[in-house]
């Protein structure tokens, strides 16, 4: 699999990556993950906000300050998605995300189930890639990021659940544990 | 192809529900100022973090750490 190149992290998914153990495997997956300003101004807690200044200070995160035709764009996607009552609420940072996933072609990071489902429903976005901790921690033991023991497939993600109080949703995690069973017989 | 996405969303949403719903510390929520219990028991009901901080008057990251007490899980 090619390594990808950039990525962009919403509010969501880094207050809860900034809590797992393994949270610097990010940056052997990425050369660069942006966070852009409205996110950070959302980060408060003294953890959170002091792996992601180390993180910076190691050039692995970058600051991503959007134009305004970007922030113009975000906002409209933020009308478009009140339009469509299968999508949770997404508010400007998230929606931002998405803007510069379009726009740049970087991998957008969130926990944001709104977020999650805008590719699905704003066909607008539907090339925007975008992964929860669960597909990054997948991409990180298929890409040999981490090594698993192949008695205990689930072992990571449950790790992750454990140091964050996030659980996947049953399907996905079976989805994605099943292929980490099938990289441990060689398929 | 939306038709093939449509009902395991609603089958994610509801298994997240009544995760939430059994994994809750009911007596933490119960004890909490009326704003804080109420935000809580929406973000229960439909795992909305934004409006639920919202409602609780707290940053997304505030409220957060206020699931974690509460053992209301995310599930995403």
């Amino acid at each position: 699999m090619l390594r990808r190149v950039f990525a962009v992290a919403d509010t969501c998914f880094l207050i809860d990556w900034a809590r797992f153990r393994r949270r610097d495997l990010l940056f052997r997956l990425f050369k660069t993950v942006f966070v852009p300003e409205d996110v950070l101004n959302e980060v408060r807690s003294e953890g959170t906000i002091a792996w992601i200044s180390s993180a910076l200070s190691r050039d692995y995160l970058a600051l991503y300050t959007p134009s305004q035709d970007e922030v113009n764009e975000a906002r409209q996607l933020i009308e478009e998605s009140r339009l469509r009552p299968q999508i949770p609420s997404v508010d400007l940072p998230e929606t931002i995300c998405l803007v510069i996933g379009r726009r740049r072609g970087y991998v957008v990071l969130t926990e944001n189930r709104g977020a999650l489902l805008i590719p699905r429903y704003v066909s607008k976005y539907s090339g925007v890639t975008v992964w929860r901790s669960l597909e990054v921690i997948l991409a990180a033991i298929l890409e040999g990021v981490i090594k698993v023991d192949c008695s205990r497939p689930d072992e990571v993600f449950n790790e992750y659940s454990r140091d964050t109080l996030h659980i996947f949703p049953t399907k996905a995690l079976s989805k994605a544990v099943e292929e980490v069973r099938r990289k441990c017989l060689g398929k | 192809m939306l038709g093939e996405v449509e009902p395991q969303i609603t089958e994610e949403e509801r298994e997240a529900r009544e995760l939430r719903r059994r994994l809750a510390d009911w007596g933490f929520i119960n004890k909490q100022p009326p704003r804080i219990r109420e935000a809580l028991k929406y973000y229960v009901e439909k795992g909305d973090i934004r409006r639920a901080a919202r409602l609780a008057g707290l940053t997304i990251e505030e409220f957060r750490e206020l699931l974690r007490n509460a053992k209301i899980p995310v599930i995403v």
